[in-house]
């Protein structure tokens, strides 16, 4: 459990995260959206108290992270797959982080096991690729078997076989009770892992609710109508209550009415219809259209990162 | 199993053993040290040859042991800055910070395994210095002393202290000006400022000569500069409090920044 109360973060005369309040519960996968700049990454490193807060607090169990007598044990991180010392092996990187949260060597091999970096345990952790060192970030927050999991971005740089992995091990362990929180610019990938959704834009939050429920709220129905004779048609159909706005090359973007519905206005008035196309606009549209709107508003306090 | 500080010792010496650069230029320090003794010793014998009997009475050979060790604290010193620089340099000091975010604890646990490590490392290197260059000494036919000598072991001791104290003002600056160049550079530049100080007007040379903690430091170990020079324990005690307050400066700075 991760409640957040008020967080604010400011650099200077730039607000990266403004009276932000959510709580992110256990059992579920939280995917924390936002495009890029919306201060996805100052909330997390507030969180984890890199990042002081201006005022606010982010705890942990009621607890602020510093707090924790043994944070590798209830919080495991993933902030950023290159903060690694480069000539340092995989398995000693794993180790000294291992050792300072009293974590047992036998412990490294496992985690090493389960990301699949058994052969590469003797590499310069420098030298992997951008998937496999994603992987190294995982394994070092699955390192202390924590109940909280606040993963940033990480299927960046993973190739098609390891999002799938990295899916499923969310999945999994939200399944097993556990808290996860993870960011991402893509709807579309969050929309694969996340039960629920926090959704931020200029530091400010959007939206903090279900998968399903966003949906609902703002995916909405709407019909594409084709017909020469689109401003009689306009006319009748907003007299019978839709709304109706122009659409792309002289259609007409019908909401508020379903398909059948119209086809009888038109039949009744005598517009002849050359096209009747019902369109459901998609998470991804709905998700633009909502952080749109936020920059459009928000334009004046600015981002951070 | 705890978040203990032997936990945050343990992981900061598997740290401080995976990263080369700090072990060579501990290594470095070492070979470094031998070769000041070789070339001090060697030079000093022939001018001991040179010198008249009244010089030759007044001549002291530990003069010449550890003349090397103003240059080699440079190398210790730079030691205490890359066990710090090195992980921000790197970006994994973010990573180091989530897994022991009592940022106190890293601090000292770092500065722990310096300290730790350079007590032997830096009487070893003080012993080098003095066995090779007293070797040199008498191979040219100067005396040189042994390492039974009254006040010899006392002093190697206290050039191994005093090189454990340079490492840890590295740590400090390490943590304070977070870059490997300008802590070094900086760094080496207090360290051997007393160096420069027949620049200065004679009343502020004494001055710089008697309390700049690296001049009192070497109390420790090396002959008076100048003739009302601070006792060895005084000028231990002034370098002590020095690094135990840039220390503490560090501390306060680490804990308040956005890592």
């Amino acid at each position: 459990m991760i409640e957040l109360r008020r967080l604010t973060k400011r650099h200077g005369h730039v607000t990266a995260v403004g009276d932000l309040s959510f709580d992110v519960r256990p059992g579920v996968v939280t995917g924390f959206l936002g495009p890029n700049g919306a201060g996805k990454t100052t909330t997390m490193r507030a969180i984890l108290g890199l990042d002081a807060p201006t005022s606010g607090t982010a705890t942990i169990r009621g607890r602020r992270y510093a707090d924790l007598p043994v944070p590798m044990r209830e919080v495991g991180a993933l902030l950023d797959a290159r903060a690694v010392h480069p000539r340092r092996s995989v398995f000693d990187h794993l180790l000294c982080l291992a050792q300072s949260n009293g974590i047992a060597r036998s412990r490294v091999d496992e985690v090493l096991g389960l990301v699949g970096l058994v052969q590469a345990a003797g590499r310069r952790a420098g030298g992997l690729s951008l998937g496999m060192g994603q992987r190294l970030g995982l394994a070092a927050a699955l390192l202390g078997d924590p109940a909280v999991l606040i993963l940033d971005e990480p299927v960046n740089g993973l190739d098609p076989e390891g999002i799938v992995w990295i899916r499923t091990l969310m999945r999994d362990l939200a399944a097993e009770g556990r808290t996860v929180l993870v960011s991402s610019h893509l709807m579309s990938e969050t929309a694969l892992t996340a039960d629920r959704l926090v959704i931020i834009g200029r530091g400010r939050l959007l939206a903090d609710t279900g998968l399903e429920a966003f949906m609902r709220s703002h995916a909405r129905e709407s019909v594409l109508v084709r017909t020469p004779d689109a401003e009689e048609l306009a006319h009748r159909l907003r007299d019978a209550g839709a709304t109706v706005r122009p659409g792309a090359e002289g259609a007409l973007a019908v909401t508020g009415m379903e398909s059948a519905a119209i086809g009888k206005v038109a039949m009744v008035h005598g517009v002849v219809l050359h096209e009747l196309t019902p369109h459901r606009t998609s998470l991804e549209e709905a998700y633009m259209e909502l952080t749109r709107d936020s920059m459009e508003f928000g334009a004046s306090e600015g981002g951070g990162r | 199993m705890t978040a203990s500080a032997a936990g945050v010792l343990r992981s900061e010496w598997t740290k401080f053993r995976t990263i080369r650069a700090t072990g060579c230029t501990l290594a470095g320090a070492f070979v470094i040290a031998l070769c000041y003794g070789y070339l001090f010793g060697t030079a000093n014998g022939r001018a001991y040859l040179g010198d008249s009997p009244a010089e030759q009475t007044s001549f002291d050979p530990l003069d010449t042991a550890f003349r090397g060790l103003a240059l080699v604290q440079l190398l210790v010193g730079a030691v205490g800055v890359l066990a710090v620089t090195s992980e921000y340099a790197s970006g994994m000091m973010p990573t180091s910070v989530t897994a022991v975010p009592r940022r106190g604890r890293l601090l000292a646990g770092k500065a722990a395994v310096v300290a730790v490590l350079l007590l032997p490392c830096g009487t070893l290197i003080a012993l080098g210095s003095f066995v090779v260059s007293q070797a040199m000494l008498t191979a040219q036919g100067a005396p040189g002393a042994a390492l039974t000598d009254p006040g010899v072991p006392g002093a190697i001791a206290g050039a191994g202290l005093y090189l454990t104290l340079i490492a840890l003002y590295g740590v400090a600056m390490g943590f304070l000006l977070r870059r490997t160049a300008g802590a070094i550079a900086l760094g080496s530049f207090l360290l051997i400022l007393p160096a420069m100080s027949s620049l200065l007007p004679e009343s502020l040379a004494r001055a710089m000569l008697t309390y700049w903690p690296t001049s009192a430091g070497m109390r420790l170990f090396a002959e008076a500069p100048i003739p009302d020079a601070l006792p060895p324990h005084a000028g231990l005690a002034v370098l002590a409090v020095t690094v135990l307050a840039l220390l503490s400066a560090a501390f306060a700075l680490f804990r308040s920044r956005d890592v």
